[in-house]
Parts: structure tokens; C-alpha cells; sequence
């Protein structure tokens, strides 16, 4: 048996992480049952004051450590152990939140970035609700090194846009352009620029999926999600969710030119996004994020 | 293993008038937890109050029977104190008529 084989056969034995396919190096491996494990709110730049931040930031909150409870009949639990990340937008139609892990990359290289996700609009109503919550999605956030020949700051986003204005759409999205980006403040340092901006997302080939959304608002399934993205090319190699998986032929990232403060950036998010006056919930549990270096 | 604890900023920069309530904070993992409001400007006209309140869900609510001043003045402070709260805290406001606050909200939370 090599090493690479000793590797498999060690992950597949640990309860853990035998749901996962990771790529060698495990770079985290966030189970909520071990708190937090760095997912915090992603607050908005700002200069001077707080009023210079944009919208889109300002609306963002903490993200919760969540045993799913229902109102119905008490705790769901989480994947595996009692606790998942749940990121929950207010109760105002379009309201967004989004949580964020901040690293950065050691190698310019293969990343796989693994995750069970569920999601389900605020239960205060005895309906199905299942077009009460517009989106859920991730997104990473590079940008090359210091060092490098090429000097980008690229975001790739992939959205699963459950319900437009009532109608349950399903489909799962890319988003190729950021807006446009805005001074803050006065010394010429700091900028801003809202990228989930509900504008711009485009369809993945065939991305219509029917996820398991079960039969009240209160109980939920996981569903697994998987992409892969190469550092070196700065492109999407793979994208799974469940039994499918998905052309990304057309996938762009937003790529715009890399940043003063950001080298070797490397932070995962995660987002929720309502499509009514009710809040809407994105719960994950676990995440695996692994390379090839 | 050291036990879990967090700062969660709930409410930032937020203008309270009249009814306000923040939103639902879970945190069913926690002991205890601490809720500081801090005014992010001098208020205007008189103080309002603040009364700390639980949930089953979520959803409905009841005073958990703490409440407490708004500080009035810009970075001046106020806070609560909970213990078995069960799984959700939120804040409930009342502001006089013609009084208003810019606040930071923050809860810590510890298992």
C-alpha cells in the first residue's frame, strides 16, 4: 500500500471525514460541533464613519451556531453532532447575509471546496413556504500573489436560485461581473464594492436541480456540494451537487485587477438571501476544504 | 477542550425610533451571555429602554424580566446579564416619542 492509498483508506475509516472526497492536504475542516472554526459576519469597508458603508454590507449580521430547532417539534440537529453555521438575513424581501472565512494560499494550486448545506425560510406560517427563500450560495475570494506574473483579484460565485417572485425556479447560477466599485472616505486607501448585488447572475448549463425540500417548512435534508477550482489557471474545474454534476463550460469568475492589501488571499462565504418579508436560513455542516500542495 | 465563546455584533449603526426589537440571536451552546448596547453618537432626547427577552422558536417572545437604561451619550454603554435563556435572546426597545439612538449591539456568549 503507497501513501496516497494509506491516506484514502484512513479517510474513509474516520467517520468524519468518509463523507468527503478531499484533495491530499485537508486545509480545514470546519465541524460546527468545534464552535465557530472562523466563519464570522462579513462586515461591509468603511472610512470615518459607519454611515459610509454600503447597503449591501450594512444589512449583514453575525452567523449562529444552530441545533435547527423548529417550533414544531424542538431541535432538527445538524449533519453530524448537534450543531451547524446558520446564516440568517432579515425579514425584509431581498434582504441578504453572508458569512465569511478568511485564509490565505500557500501554492497556486488544485482546491476542493466540499460542503453539506441545507435551507429553509422562517417557519411562521402552517404553508410549505418553499418560495420564500430566493437564494443560498458561495463564493470564493482570491487574489494572486505578490510575487506572481499576473496580478488579479478573482471571485467566483455560485448561486442556487430557489424562487424569482413566487415562482420556484431551482436552478443553479454564476455570477461573471462585480459592480462597480466606490471611494470611501477621504485619504484614497479604502474602496468598496457590493458583488452579491442581485444583478448579473447567469444559468450554468443545464443547472435546473430539484433538491429535497421535504414535505413542511420545518424539516430539512442535506445536501452535498462540491467545487473544484485551480489557483494556477484562477478557473472552475468541477462543480457537483447530489447525483449531479454541471457544465461549466461558460463559468466565469468575476476577475478584476488585484488589490493593494489582498496577496495570496484566499476566503470562503457563504449566502442566504430572501425573496419575501421572511427570513431566510442557510444552515452548513460540516465544510472540507483541501489542495494539492 | 476550552469552552466555547463568541462576540456577536447583532445591530451595528442601527437608528432606533419608537418599537424596535433586534433580531433573533441562537445560541442554545451558551451558558451565559452579556448584551452591551453602545451608543455609536449622542442621543437625542431622553433615554430609552431595553428589556431582554426569550424565545421557544424564535418567533414568539416573552420578557425574560431584565431590562435596563439606553446610554444617551456617544461610546457610553449599558448592558444586560442572562442565564438560562434557553436557545434565543433578542432585545426589545422602547424609545420616547422624539428620542433617538444610534446603537451597537453586541452579545458575548459563553458555553
Amino acid at each position: 500500500m503507497n501513501a496516497d492509498d494509506l491516506r484514502r483508506a484512513m479517510q474513509l475509516a474516520d467517520p468524519r471525514l468518509s463523507r468527503f472526497d478531499p484533495l491530499p492536504r485537508i486545509i480545514a475542516f470546519d465541524d460546527f460541533d468545534r464552535g465557530f472554526c472562523g466563519w464570522t459576519q462579513l462586515v461591509g469597508n468603511y472610512e470615518h464613519t459607519l454611515d459610509s458603508m454600503l447597503p449591501g454590507y450594512a444589512q449583514h449580521s453575525q452567523a449562529m451556531l444552530s441545533t435547527l430547532t423548529t417550533w414544531d417539534f424542538g431541535s432538527h440537529g445538524s449533519h453530524d453532532g448537534s450543531y451547524a453555521l446558520k446564516i440568517a438575513t432579515k425579514a425584509k424581501r431581498g434582504a441578504q447575509n453572508v458569512a465569511v472565512k478568511r485564509l490565505t494560499f500557500r501554492k497556486r494550486g488544485p482546491l476542493r471546496l466540499e460542503f453539506y448545506f441545507t435551507f429553509k425560510p422562517e417557519a411562521n406560517a402552517l404553508r410549505l413556504l418553499e418560495t420564500d427563500v430566493r437564494a443560498i450560495g458561495f463564493l470564493y475570494d482570491f487574489q494572486t500573489g505578490d510575487q506572481d506574473g499576473d496580478a488579479w483579484r478573482v471571485m467566483p460565485h455560485l448561486r442556487f436560485l430557489n424562487a424569482e417572485n413566487g415562482a420556484h425556479v431551482q436552478k443553479w447560477q454564476f455570477k461573471p461581473r462585480t459592480m462597480p466599485f466606490k471611494e470611501l472616505g477621504d485619504e484614497g486607501k479604502i474602496v468598496s464594492h457590493y458583488h452579491l448585488d442581485p444583478s448579473g447572475w447567469e444559468d450554468l448549463p443545464g443547472g435546473h436541480q430539484r433538491l429535497c425540500y421535504n414535505e413542511i417548512p420545518t424539516k430539512v435534508n442535506w445536501h452535498y456540494a462540491c467545487l473544484d477550482f485551480d489557483l494556477a489557471t484562477m478557473q472552475a474545474t468541477g462543480f457537483r451537487c447530489n447525483d449531479r454534476a454541471f457544465d461549466l463550460t461558460p463559468f466565469a469568475p468575476i476577475r478584476i485587477p488585484a488589490m493593494r492589501n489582498l496577496w495570496c488571499m484566499l476566503n470562503l462565504a457563504f449566502f442566504a438571501e430572501t425573496d419575501t418579508d421572511k427570513r431566510a436560513f442557510l444552515y452548513v455542516d460540516s465544510v472540507c476544504l483541501s489542495g494539492d500542495f | 477542550m476550552i469552552p466555547e465563546s463568541q462576540s456577536a455584533v447583532i445591530a451595528r449603526n442601527e437608528t432606533w425610533r419608537g418599537q424596535v426589537f433586534t433580531e433573533p440571536y441562537e445560541a442554545g451552546w451558551a451558558r451565559e451571555a452579556v448584551v452591551f448596547v453602545t451608543a455609536l453618537a449622542n442621543a437625542t432626547g431622553p433615554a430609552g429602554t431595553a428589556h431582554l427577552e426569550i424565545s421557544p422558536d424564535g418567533m414568539r417572545w416573552a420578557r425574560e424580566g431584565t431590562s435596563f437604561t439606553l446610554p444617551t451619550t456617544k461610546d457610553s454603554i449599558a448592558f444586560a446579564r442572562a442565564s438560562h435563556f434557553g436557545n434565543w435572546l433578542r432585545l426589545a426597545v422602547e424609545m420616547p416619542a422624539t428620542a433617538e439612538l444610534v446603537a451597537l449591539v453586541t452579545i458575548h456568549s459563553k458555553a
